[in-house]
C-alpha cells in the first residue's frame, strides 16, 4: 500500500510543480512525462507483486473525524492497477511530443496534473474498501477526466462534448449514490462488508442501480451517448486512458458490487449478457457508419465493452447454475479481454492520435495512403486491428476465445440460460465479423491507397516518443496472443478475489487451453515466416513495377476514383437500417449538363436520437416554466431558503 | 424556576421584536449589539464552573460582538450619514406580525430539541431560533445593504447561541469558527457596501438586480 500512495504522490507533486515552471515548456513536459512515469512504473512493479502474491493489504485513515478513508487490495483490484499504470505510463511517454504548442505552456501544465489526478484517482477509486472512499474518488475521477476532455475548450463542440460527459457521469454518480444509499440504509455501515446480508430484492435493487451507474462510465447502451464525443474532443493519450482503462473502471465496479452482494441470482448474469449483446452489436455497426477515426474508435469501445459483459455476464449465469468452469471461464475471458482492449484500445487510438495530428483532419475518408509516409504508425494499427478483431495469434483472440468456451460450456443448461448462451455465442461471432468490416475499411481507407488530401500527402512522422508507446504496445499484443499462460494466471488471480465460493478455481482446462493456444500461435508464425522466406525466394532476380493503388489500368487516375469508406461500409449499415439509419444528403445528378453535386451520410444514434426526443427536451420544458424562480435579485433567494430552513424546522 | 439566563433570554426575544419594527439604523445597530452581548455571555452562565480562561474567552467574544463589530458598523454609518433605512420589501406591520408568529413557533419548536434537561434554560433554543430566523427575515425583508449586513450579523448570533448548549466543553472552537465565519462575511459585505455605494451613491440592493445578464 505505501508504495501505491508513494506513486500517487510522486505523480500529483511532480505534475504540480509543472504549473510553477510552465514558462519553460519543455522542461515542463519533461518534470511532467517523468512524474508521471516514474509513478507509474512504481505502481506497476507493486501491483504486479500484488498480484501475484495471494491475500489483502489493508490500510485505513480517519476523513473529516465522522468518516475512515479504508483501502485493500486484493487480486481483483490488483489485476486493475496493473492496467491502469501500464497504459497510463505508455500514455505519459505519448504525450510529451503530442502536446506540443509551446503557447498553450499553462494548459498544458494543467493537463499534466489533471492527468496524474485522474490516475491517482482511478488507483484509488479501485482500492477503495468503502462506500465514502469509493465515492470520494469516483468524483475526482469524473471531474479530472472532465477537465482534461475540455482541454481545446475554444471548439464549441469540444465543449459540447465536455458538457454531455459532465451529465452523464453525474447522472452515473447520482445511480451509484442510490445504490449504496440502499446498502447503508440496510446494513447501517459504509463497508462494503455489510452488503452481503440484505435481503434478497434490495439485493437485486442495488444490483440494477450499480449496472445503471456504472454502465453509464463504462458506456454500455444506452448509456453511452456521451463516449463518442467525449473521445473525439479528448487529446489522445488522454482518450487512450479514458477509453482503455477509465471506462473499465466501470467493469470494476460492476464485478466489486457484484462480489460483495455475494448473491447468485440468475437475473444478474441474464442482465450482463442481454446489455452486452447489445451493446456489442449496436456499438461496432454505429462504429462502421462513422467518418471521424476517433469516433469510430469511441463506437469500438462500446463494442468492446459488450464483449466483457458478455463474458461477466457468462460468468455469472455460470455461478447461478453452479457450473464452476463455465463461470471461471466467463469471468476469466471478462477479464482477459478488459486487459486486452486497454492496450490495443489505447495503441489504436494514439495511433489515430498521430495520424490526426499529421494531417491535420478528422475524417477518415480524407486520409488515405499513409502506410508509405507512416511505416510504424501503419504497422502497429495494423497489429492493433487485428488484435481488436479477434484474430490469433494476436492477444484479442485469447479473451474472446475464453468467453465463447465459456459460453459452450452453457450449452448443458435449460431454458433461458441455454437460449442466452447460444445467443451470446452467436453475437459473438457477429461482432467479430463485423469489427472485421470495420478495421479493414480503417485501415484501407487511411493507411493504403493513395492520399486523399494535402495534407495527407505531407504526412511524416516525427516525435519518437509517440512511436515508443506504440511500439510496445504493438509487442505487447503480440507477447499477450502467443504467451498467454502468465496472463491468464492473472486474470485467474482476479477471478478469485470475486468470492464465487468454489474454494479452489478449477485450473487445468486453462493451462490446457492457453497451451493448445500457444502451439497453434507457434505453428501460425512458423506459417507466415515460411509464406514469406517463399516470396522472397520467387521474387528474387524479378523486376517489380509499382503503379498507383486501385489505378485500375487508368493512365491518369485521380484519387476521387478510390473506394472510400462510407460506401464500403453502407452494404452492411443498411442490413441494420431498424437500429442504425442512414441520413444521406446527396443531390441528384440531373438533366444534359449536370451542376456539380456531393455526398455526405451519417448514422443516426437511436439511443442519441431518443434521448433527445423522450428525456431532454420534456425535461428542458418543464424547467423552462421554473425560470421565474430565477430573479436576479437576492431578496428571493433569502426568501427561498428562509422557506426551506422553516419547513424542515417544523417537519423533519 | 426560572434560571437567570432566561431573564437575558426574554429581553433579547423583545429585541427580536422591536428590531423589526424599527428602521432607524442606530438603533439596529443597538439591538444587534445587546444581541451580541447575550450570545456572548449567555453559555458562560450554563456552564457549571467557571475558569479564568473561561472568562477571559467570554470577555474577548463580548467586546468583538458586542463592541468591535457594532462600532465599526456604526462608524460606516456616521460616514455616509444615512440614518434610516426605508428601502423595504415587507412592511413593518407585517413584519411584526410575522415576528410575533417566529417567537410563539419557535418557542413551540424547542420541545423538539430536547436541549432544556442539561442546560437548565428553557427559552435558550427558541431564541436561538428566533434569531437565526429572524436574521434571515430581515436579510429578505430589507433592501438596505447595512441592515443587511446586521440581519446577517443577527443570525451568527443566534447561531452561536445554539450551538452554546451543543457543543458542552468544546465551545471554544465552535465560537471561533463562528466568529471566523462572521469576520469573513463582515468583511466581504464591507467590500461590497462599499462597491455599490461608489457605483450607485445609495445602498439599495435591489439596484444590484441590474448586474443580472
Amino acid at each position: 500500500m505505501d508504495f501505491i500512495f508513494l506513486s500517487i504522490l510522486l505523480m500529483v507533486a511532480g505534475t504540480a510543480l509543472c504549473l510553477v515552471i510552465h514558462r519553460q515548456f519543455t522542461l515542463m513536459k519533461t518534470t511532467g512525462v517523468l512524474a508521471i512515469s516514474a509513478g507509474c512504473l512504481i505502481g506497476l512493479f507493486n501491483s504486479l507483486i500484488q498480484l501475484f502474491h495471494p491475500g489483502t493489504e489493508a490500510f485505513a485513515a480517519a476523513y473529516l473525524h465522522g468518516f475512515s478513508l479504508s483501502f485493500a487490495i486484493d487480486g481483483l483490484s490488483a489485476f486493475f492497477l496493473v492496467i491502469i499504470y501500464f497504459v497510463s505510463f505508455l500514455a505519459a511517454l505519448y504525450s510529451f511530443h503530442y502536446l506540443s504548442t509551446p503557447e498553450k505552456a499553462l494548459r498544458t501544465g494543467l493537463s499534466y496534473l489533471f492527468f496524474s489526478l485522474l490516475i491517482a484517482s482511478m488507483v484509488l477509486v479501485v482500492v477503495a474498501a468503502n462506500m465514502i472512499t469509493f465515492m470520494l474518488f469516483w468524483e475526482i475521477m469524473s471531474l479530472s477526466s472532465f477537465f482534461l476532455v475540455v482541454y481545446d475548450y475554444e471548439k464549441p463542440e469540444n465543449r459540447k462534448a465536455g458538457y454531455l460527459y459532465f451529465v452523464f457521469s453525474h447522472i452515473g454518480a447520482m445511480m451509484l449514490f442510490a445504490a449504496f444509499g440502499l446498502i447503508y440504509g440496510f446494513s447501517g455501515s459504509f463497508g462494503f462488508d455489510g452488503a452481503a446480508s440484505l435481503p434478497d430484492w434490495v439485493k437485486i435493487v442495488v444490483f440494477v442501480l450499480a449496472f445503471a451507474g456504472f454502465g453509464s462510465k463504462a458506456g454500455v447502451f444506452p448509456f453511452h451517448v456521451w463516449l463518442p464525443h467525449a473521445h473525439p474532443a479528448a487529446p489522445s493519450h488522454i482518450s487512450a486512458v479514458m477509453s482503455g482503462v477509465m471506462i473499465k473502471i466501470g467493469i470494476y465496479g460492476i464485478l466489486r458490487v457484484y462480489a460483495v452482494l455475494n448473491d447468485h441470482h440468475p437475473l444478474f448474469g441474464e442482465i450482463l449478457v442481454i446489455a452486452g449483446m447489445i451493446s456489442g452489436i449496436l456499438g461496432v455497426v454505429y462504429a462502421l457508419g462513422q467518418q471521424d477515426i476517433k469516433r469510430m474508435l469511441a463506437y469500438s469501445s462500446i463494442e468492446n465493452i459488450g464483449i466483457i459483459l458478455i463474458g461477466m455476464g457468462i460468468g455469472m449465469m455460470g455461478v447461478s447454475a453452479g457450473n464452476p468452469v463455465m463461470a471461471v471461464l466467463g469471468f476469466a475471458g471478462g477479464l482477459f479481454h478488459v486487459l486486452n482492449h486497454a492496450v490495443f484500445k489505447s495503441l489504436l487510438f494514439m495511433g489515430a492520435g498521430l495520424v490526426i495530428k499529421k494531417t491535420g483532419v478528422h475524417d477518415m475518408d480524407a486520409m488515405g495512403g499513409l502506410m508509405k509516409k507512416m511505416r510504424i504508425t501503419g504497422i502497429t494499427f495494423l497489429a492493433g486491428s487485428l488484435a481488436i478483431s479477434g484474430l490469433p495469434p494476436l492477444n484479442g483472440f485469447v479473451g474472446e476465445f475464453f468467453i465463447y468456451m465459456g459460453g459452450f460450456k452453457g450449452a448443458g443448461m435449460d431454458k433461458l440460460p441455454l437460449i442466452l448462451s447460444l445467443m451470446a455465442i452467436i453475437s459473438l461471432a457477429v461482432i467479430g465479423g463485423l469489427a472485421l468490416a470495420c478495421f479493414t475499411r480503417v485501415l484501407g481507407v487511411v493507411f493504403q491507397g493513395e492520399p486523399r488530401s494535402e495534407r495527407a500527402a505531407k504526412a511524416d512522422e516525427k516525435g519518437p516518443m509517440m512511436l515508443i508507446p506504440m511500439a510496445a504496445l504493438a509487442v505487447s499484443c503480440g507477447i499477450i496472443g502467443v504467451f498467454p499462460e502468465v496472463f491468464s494466471l492473472m486474470t485467474i488471480r482476479g477471478v478469485s478475489a470475486l468470492n464465487l465460493g468454489y474454494g479452489d478455481i478449477p485450473f487445468s482446462p486453462f493451462l490446457q487451453m492457453t497451451g493448445n493456444i500457444s502451439r497453434s500461435a507457434a505453428v501460425f508464425l512458423l506459417l507466415v515466416i515460411c509464406v514469406l522466406a517463399v516470396r522472397y525466394f520467387l521474387y528474387q532476380g524479378k523486376s517489380i513495377p509499382r503503379a498507383a493503388t486501385w489505378g485500375c489500368g487508368f493512365t491518369r487516375p485521380t484519387v476521387k476514383m478510390q473506394y472510400t469508406g462510407s460506401s464500403y461500409a453502407r452494404s452492411i449499415i443498411d442490413f441494420f437500417r431498424p437500429v442504425a439509419y442512414l441520413c444521406e444528403n446527396h443531390p441528384p445528378v440531373q438533366g444534359v449538363f449536370p451542376a456539380g453535386t456531393q455526398y455526405s451520410s451519417h448514422v443516426i444514434d437511436i439511443a442519441e436520437r431518443y434521448m433527445e426526443v423522450g428525456i431532454v427536451r420534456p425535461v428542458l420544458f418543464f424547467f423552462d416554466k421554473l425560470r421565474w424562480i430565477q430573479q436576479g435579485d437576492i431578496h428571493p433567494y433569502i426568501g427561498y431558503i428562509l422557506l426551506a430552513i422553516v419547513l424542515l424546522l417544523f417537519f423533519v | 424556576m426560572i434560571h437567570s439566563v432566561d431573564i437575558l433570554l426574554s429581553f433579547v426575544l423583545l429585541s427580536v421584536l422591536f428590531s423589526f419594527g424599527t428602521s432607524r439604523l442606530v438603533v439596529m445597530i443597538r439591538i444587534v449589539a445587546f444581541q451580541g452581548v447575550a450570545a456572548a455571555i449567555a453559555p458562560f452562565f450554563l456552564e457549571h464552573s467557571m475558569s479564568f480562561g473561561g472568562i477571559v474567552f467570554t470577555m474577548s467574544i463580548l467586546s468583538i460582538r458586542g463592541i468591535i463589530i457594532p462600532w465599526s458598523i456604526y462608524a460606516v454609518v456616521k460616514k455616509i450619514g444615512i440614518k434610516r433605512a426605508l428601502e423595504i420589501n415587507v412592511g413593518y406591520n407585517a413584519s411584526l406580525f410575522f415576528c410575533l408568529l417566529l417567537i410563539v413557533s419557535a418557542q413551540m419548536l424547542s420541545h423538539k430539541f430536547n436541549l432544556s434537561d442539561f442546560t437548565g434554560s428553557k427559552l435558550i433554543v427558541s431564541a436561538a431560533i428566533s434569531l437565526i430566523v429572524a436574521g434571515l427575515f430581515l436579510l429578505m425583508a430589507r433592501r438596505n445593504a447595512i441592515v443587511m449586513v446586521l440581519a446577517y450579523i443577527m443570525m451568527e448570533n443566534g447561531i452561536s447561541l445554539l450551538g452554546a448548549p451543543l457543543s458542552a466543553g468544546a465551545h471554544t472552537i465552535v465560537e471561533f469558527g463562528i466568529l471566523l465565519d462572521v469576520l469573513a462575511g463582515v468583511m466581504i459585505m464591507g467590500i461590497m457596501l462599499q462597491s455599490i455605494q461608489n457605483k450607485y451613491v445609495n445602498l439599495d440592493t435591489a439596484q444590484l438586480r441590474k448586474l443580472k445578464e
